[in-house]
């Protein structure tokens, strides 16, 4: 099991520098000038040059990338030209905004999705398991901005009985405090999300259904009710963990539909405006921090099904 | 793709280390026949009978439909804007002075072909690394494969924000980005299906007597491959299809006159709080109907494939 | 479309006119037209404006050539007044009141520019000093190139010598003789006045001196100064920014860029802040801000986007009133001079004059800006150009819309036109019926026009425009990215540089381009080497022309640049939209509004109660 730990882990970071190597990659190669993008529509080729070489931007491409890295292993993800300041504390504000989003909304889709994914396993390929199908696949094929809108229309302008948008919190704890707020974006990620999460558990509580042990329960006489949260629920439940290791790096990516929607400033707009804005050490800085996220996300996810599945850890055919 | 992962998809997503894990082992069907097989328990799933009947209809409607109902697409008249449904216009008229329905058609032209390309050329490239990949083993698999990771881990707004930002936005171009970013999945998706399959007897048996590695690929790795992959294909069509349509809402799709849903939905989203029902829900309902007869189609063969199901 | 709202910042307060009847209580302020709300002024309350889009991250009131977001003009003027106030109730024109000076009197040949300042004190009681002026005048010599305002030629290189013969007159000796009119409302529009007594320093624990005085110190103390103003962790706590003489001072400054503002209680203006608080609410777009207005509740003051129109009869079903507000500037397309593959083409005249032509600017007005804007008949907005408008375009300029005129004019140069085909050149050759030098034979007349994503209205203006000229076989094709990333792959492309990598588009719509104040003239935009010629527009009877309009001061002279601006079309004239504020029907004193005041005079803003 270290072995494969030990494998798995340095696999994980040679992927985070291949990461590192083909967003410096890419976001050079993006046409256009980055001064002229953050200087403004006047730029003169005077500010031009000084810009260019205040941020080092007439370096070679591996020199540049050697300076940044030399410059993240002093824990300085360097300064956002747009927004002048340190891309570690601009992280700092956002990610947290966009962690309690995201974990609450993948919260609330697990907790609708497990009952629901068990429930169509049990009763599967009745009225029942068919309607849950539709409606879980008509809100998954929904667009997402297209959900959003409908529920601010609905729920804030027309009813009035919740707000269109997040109000502006400095710190984890205000924004919690008014979680009327919340619900609207919340709502939409989560119930987009619930699709996805209710089909792996239903098909992997058909899975344990089909076990052996569980028709040996039955013969035993043990009540169905027993069966299904004793057994078939623990048991269904271990692939659902591998699935929220994947989701692990969209909660860090943020959700950039929901946020210009919502006025809810997270990871996502923010790679956004940088991506639009040849913002480079945010355009880095982030994608560093997704990167490293997916990878941990890859390492749960697969350390989950190691765990769960024997046959997998001891080696390859 | 964009802000949906993991998606629908994904039941089969997380990466198998060694053998695939106990729900891929356990789908690989048996040899004989088994498209047969396949074909009839989807026959019998009446919701994925409708998805097929839905898609062909939406098809019909998009590529027949304008040799019926001719509308002008091109020519901007906007003393006819924003017109409600009525008389000349069935379903009303958009901002540019369009024809509504007509423009439902056209724009279905283009939504569906961009969703049939990304998931044909998605497959083809996905499978073939996957399965280069799969039987390749060793040292060049787990390269392969990492740079499959690596390409996974940049988040799939960044890549297609720089690469949209790069090339000129026609549907061609769009096709070739949401293709780049969606065999990744695909690949290794066949690379799960292939370490399985490789380990089976009558590859073994292939290999013994002497057949080529694109034999092993071509006559037994893909055939039996082919259920999952088939699977994936139809939930690419509708991801491509929703990308699309959240790429328009960032400003980042078909410049003028291009149409398709996502454009036109969100275009019409713009008058929700006037009131012009008619921008807004019409593409909206055709997009979800279209995206969901995709999604049920492919969930339905999975399970068709399921053979656990069939010992219930 | 991203508004700079650099221009944007010039609140204009009231004329004091007569006062309105009240019924018991404090009389209502003057509220000027028919707008005034019923009921008595209430003294207090919170303001909420929503803001879409903006940024602000700067609050040193002289912003450097690094950074060019216009939201932070937004934030410190309030705070810190430029000199010369502009937009005065519904004119526009200077505002006496809220300007710091008493007088600006040319003399010597308009050679020498005295200054009277107002008898006003720093919100810690010193008085406001010529020597304020000077510390001003100083820091900007010793980095004029790092300041954003900079126009090269302009202050502060433009003045000889400086004196200040007592603490409250400026003199300065010009180099040149300058049309008042722009150097007032054009050059010493920028300069705010900032306290030497106690930002002239070069560390924070220092002794404020003189440092200012020489080019040394006064690098010191702009470095000093700039690296406080970007750190927004300490907006609001730096006892620097605690020194103003504006109406406002900054309470709060929220992570997501929220600016709120509250009276500055030592304010010497007679325009006092009657509300108490005005917090300025960031929002991540016009959707956002718009569901806010209409949800209700949360914001007061909000602008309307020009789609959305018919939301104005909803709105005011909910109490609240809307007032259009024409904006200084002109939007255009501007063409590539320089353009490798299209250069030629475009650098016809007779070529513009037909894409002119076939642009049908009353109907963009009336269908994709609801009537709400200007109609774009030449280098000067009609409303916001106020004296400046020349009788050419006020009958509307000199390119009406015709496509017959269009077609005629291709064919007489040797185009074969083929309407809602693609044009091509059949007679290539610079005779007088030649397609025109560089030009091909069978050259297509195929053109990209790139322009901003982001709002509907451009889209469908871009749109209209692409079929309008299909009429003569113009083949435009469309090309739409958002703002920053516009800005970024279109450079300035001149004979002196067109770099490929920045100059290989052809036709680009930013939106609009600011006026430089209240003097329109055409410097930086159709000047040879101009900041913002994008397109490289170069010709010697132009620049003549501008240069008249900048040294003495007839209005003929100016006329004359107009209409040459407007026939010779360096760029492509189109509509510029309004903007649409939406406030609060209790809420007094927004109105009348001038295209300079941006609506931003909180400080004669009041609420009612009947």
């Amino acid at each position: 099991m270290t072995a494969y730990l030990v494998r798995r882990i340095g696999q994980a970071v040679a992927v985070v520098i291949g990461v590192m190597i083909l967003t410096f990659i890419l976001i050079h190669m993006e046409p256009g000038s980055v001064a002229r993008s953050i200087l403004g529509v006047r730029a003169t080729p005077g500010r031009i040059a000084i810009f260019n070489s205040t941020y080092g931007l007439n370096e070679p491409l591996y020199a540049q990338f050697v300076t940044y890295v030399k410059q993240v292993f002093h824990g300085n993800l360097g300064i956002s030209y747009q927004l002048q300041q340190p891309v570690t504390s601009l992280i700092g504000q956002r990610l947290p905004r966009d962690a309690v989003l995201l974990g609450i909304s993948t919260a609330l889709a697990l907790i609708i999705a497990i009952p629901m994914g068990m429930y169509q396993a049990v009763r599967r390929n009745r009225l029942g398991d068919h309607v849950f199908t539709s409606v879980s696949f008509t809100l998954y094929s929904m667009p997402d901005f297209f959900f959003a809108l409908l529920l601010i229309a609905v729920f804030a302008v027309q009813l009035k009985i919740l707000p269109p948008t997040v109000p502006p919190a400095d710190s984890v704890g205000a924004l919690l405090a008014d979680p009327r707020a919340l619900v609207l974006p919340v709502v939409t990620l989560s119930l987009v999300t619930v699709a996805s999460f209710s089909r792996y558990m239903r098909s992997s509580a058909i899975d344990v259904l089909t076990q052996d042990f569980i028709r040996t329960a039955r013969a035993k006489g043990m009540p169905e009710r027993k069966i299904l949260f004793r057994h078939v629920l623990r048991n269904s439940l271990l692939p659902v963990i591998t699935l929220l290791g994947l989701s692990l790096p969209g909660i860090v990516a943020g959700a950039v539909i929901a946020e210009d929607v919502f006025n809810y400033p997270g990871m996502g707009l923010l790679f956004y405006q940088a991506a639009t804005s040849h913002d480079f050490p945010i355009l880095l800085g982030s994608t560093l921090v997704v990167g490293v996220a997916t990878v941990i996300g890859n390492l749960l996810a697969d350390i989950g099904y190691a765990v769960l599945d024997p046959r997998v850890r001891y080696g390859r055919p | 793709m964009v802000a949906r992962e993991p998606g629908i998809g994904a039941l089969a997503a997380p990466e198998p280390e060694g053998p695939a894990g106990a729900a891929e082992l356990a789908m690989a069907p048996p040899a004989p026949s088994p498209l047969r097989r396949v074909l009839a328990t989807f026959l019998e799933n009446r919701v994925a009978v409708a998805g097929v009947g839905i898609v062909v209809l939406i098809t019909l409607f998009c590529f027949a439909g304008p040799l019926i109902y001719r509308t002008n697409q091109v020519t901007v008249h906007l003393n006819l804007e924003n017109l409600p449904p009525g008389g000349k216009y069935p379903l009303g008229t958009d901002g540019s002075g369009y024809d509504v329905l007509g423009r439902l058609m056209v724009g279905g032209q283009s939504s569906l072909e961009l969703g049939f390309a990304v998931s044909i050329a998605t497959t083809v490239i996905g499978t073939l690394y996957g399965a280069i990949a799969g039987l390749a083993g060793g040292f060049a698999d787990a390269i392969m494969m990492r740079v499959v990771d690596t390409f996974l881990a940049v988040p799939g707004l960044v890549l297609l924000l720089i690469l949209v930002n790069m090339f000129a936005p026609n549907l061609f171009m769009i096709i070739v980005l949401l293709s780049l970013l969606s065999w990744l999945g695909v690949a290794r998706l066949v690379r799960g299906e292939v370490l399985t399959l490789r380990t089976r007897e009558y590859v073994q048996a292939v290999k013994v007597m002497g057949g080529s590695r694109w034999r092993i690929v071509s006559r037994h790795l893909i055939p039996n491959a082919i259920g999952v992959i088939i699977v994936n294909a139809t939930f690419t069509v509708a991801d491509a299809i929703l990308t699309m349509a959240a790429l328009s809402f960032l400003g980042l799709g078909l410049p003028p006159p291009a149409a398709n849903w996502g454009g036109m939905l969100s275009n019409g989203l713009n008058y929700l709080f006037d009131g012009y029902w008619w921008l807004v829900y019409p593409p909206a309902i055709i997009l979800i109907i279209t995206v969901v007869a995709f999604n049920l189609i492919g969930d339905a063969i999975r399970d068709s494939l399921d053979v656990r199901l069939q010992r219930l | 479309m991203r508004i700079t709202r650099r221009l944007a910042a010039m609140a204009a307060p009231l004329t004091l006119v007569a006062v309105l009847a009240a019924c018991g209580g404090s009389p209502a302020k003057p509220g000027g037209n028919n707008a005034a709300p019923k009921g008595h002024m209430v003294h207090g309350g919170t303001v909420n404006m929503g803001w879409s889009g903006a940024s602000p991250n700067d609050i040193f009131p002289l912003p450097p050539v690094t950074n060019s977001d216009g939201y932070n003009a937004n934030l410190t003027n309030p705070i810190w007044p430029t000199l010369v106030y502009e937009g005065d109730g519904a004119k526009s024109a200077v505002n006496p009141q809220e300007s710091l000076f008493t007088s600006i009197n040319y003399s010597n040949g308009d050679k020498t520019v005295t200054i009277a300042l107002k008898p006003w004190n720093w919100s810690d009681g010193k008085p406001i000093t010529s020597r304020d002026f000077t510390f001003v005048y100083n820091l900007l010599k010793a980095n004029a190139t790092d300041w954003l305002f900079y126009v090269k030629g302009l202050f502060p290189t433009d003045v000889s010598s400086v004196s200040t013969p007592d603490s409250h007159t400026v003199v300065l000796n010009l180099t040149h003789s300058y049309n008042p009119n722009f150097y007032t409302e054009d050059v010493l529009y920028n300069i705010p006045l900032l306290p030497q007594h106690a930002w002239d320093k070069t560390s924070a624990g220092g002794a404020v001196g003189n440092y200012d005085q020489t080019t040394a110190g006064a690098k010191a103390v702009w470095n000093f100064l700039q690296k406080q103003g970007a750190d927004m962790s300490t907006f609001t706590t730096n006892p620097l920014w605690k020194v103003t003489d504006g109406p406002w001072k900054l309470a709060a400054f929220q992570n997501n860029a929220d600016w709120e503002y509250v009276p500055n209680k030592n304010y010497s203006g007679p325009d006092k802040p009657i509300i108490s608080r005005m917090n300025n609410l960031v929002y991540t777009s016009d959707t956002a801000e718009l569901d806010a207005l209409r949800a209700g509740g949360a914001l007061q003051v909000g602008s309307l986007p020009l789609n959305d129109v018919k939301q104005i009869p909803v709105l005011q079903s909910q109490g609240y009133s809307t007032v259009n507000q024409a904006i200084p500037g002109v939007a255009m397309i501007i063409p590539n001079f320089y353009s490798p593959t299209v250069g030629p083409i475009l650098s016809q005249l007779y070529v513009r004059q037909a894409l002119e032509d076939l642009i049908n600017r009353p109907q963009l007005v009336a269908k994709v800006f609801a009537g709400y804007a200007d109609p774009g008949n030449g280098p000067v907005p009609l409303v916001a150009g106020g004296q400046w408008v020349s009788p050419l375009e006020k009958s509307g300029g000199p390119y009406p819309y015709s496509p017959s005129k269009a077609i005629a004019l291709l064919k007489a140069h040797g185009w074969k036109v083929v309407p809602n085909g693609t044009s091509t050149c059949q007679r290539p050759g610079s005779g007088p019926a030649g397609c025109g030098a560089g030009i091909t034979a069978g050259e297509p007349m195929n053109l990209t026009l790139a322009y901003s994503s982001g709002s509907t209205t451009f889209d469908q203006q871009e749109a209209a425009i692409q079929s309008s000229e299909a009429q003569a076989g113009v083949k435009i094709n469309l090309k739409s990215e958002p703002f920053n990333t516009l800005v970024s792959t279109v450079g300035i492309c001149n004979a002196s540089s067109h770099p490929a990598s920045t100059c290989s588009w052809q036709l680009v719509d930013f939106g609009y381009d600011p006026d430089n104040g209240l003097y329109p003239s055409g410097e930086g935009w159709f000047n040879t080497d101009g900041s913002s010629n994008q397109g490289g527009y170069q010709s010697a009877e132009m620049d003549s022309l501008i240069n008249a309009t900048e040294y003495g001061s007839s209005t003929q002279t100016f006329y004359t640049y107009e209409d040459y601006a407007a026939r010779q079309l360096p760029w492509l004239w189109l509509p510029q939209q309004s903007n649409i504020v939406v406030y609060k029907s209790t809420l007094g004193g927004i109105t009348p509004l001038n295209p300079f005041s941006g609506s931003l005079n909180p400080e004669v803003w009041y609420y009612t109660s009947s």
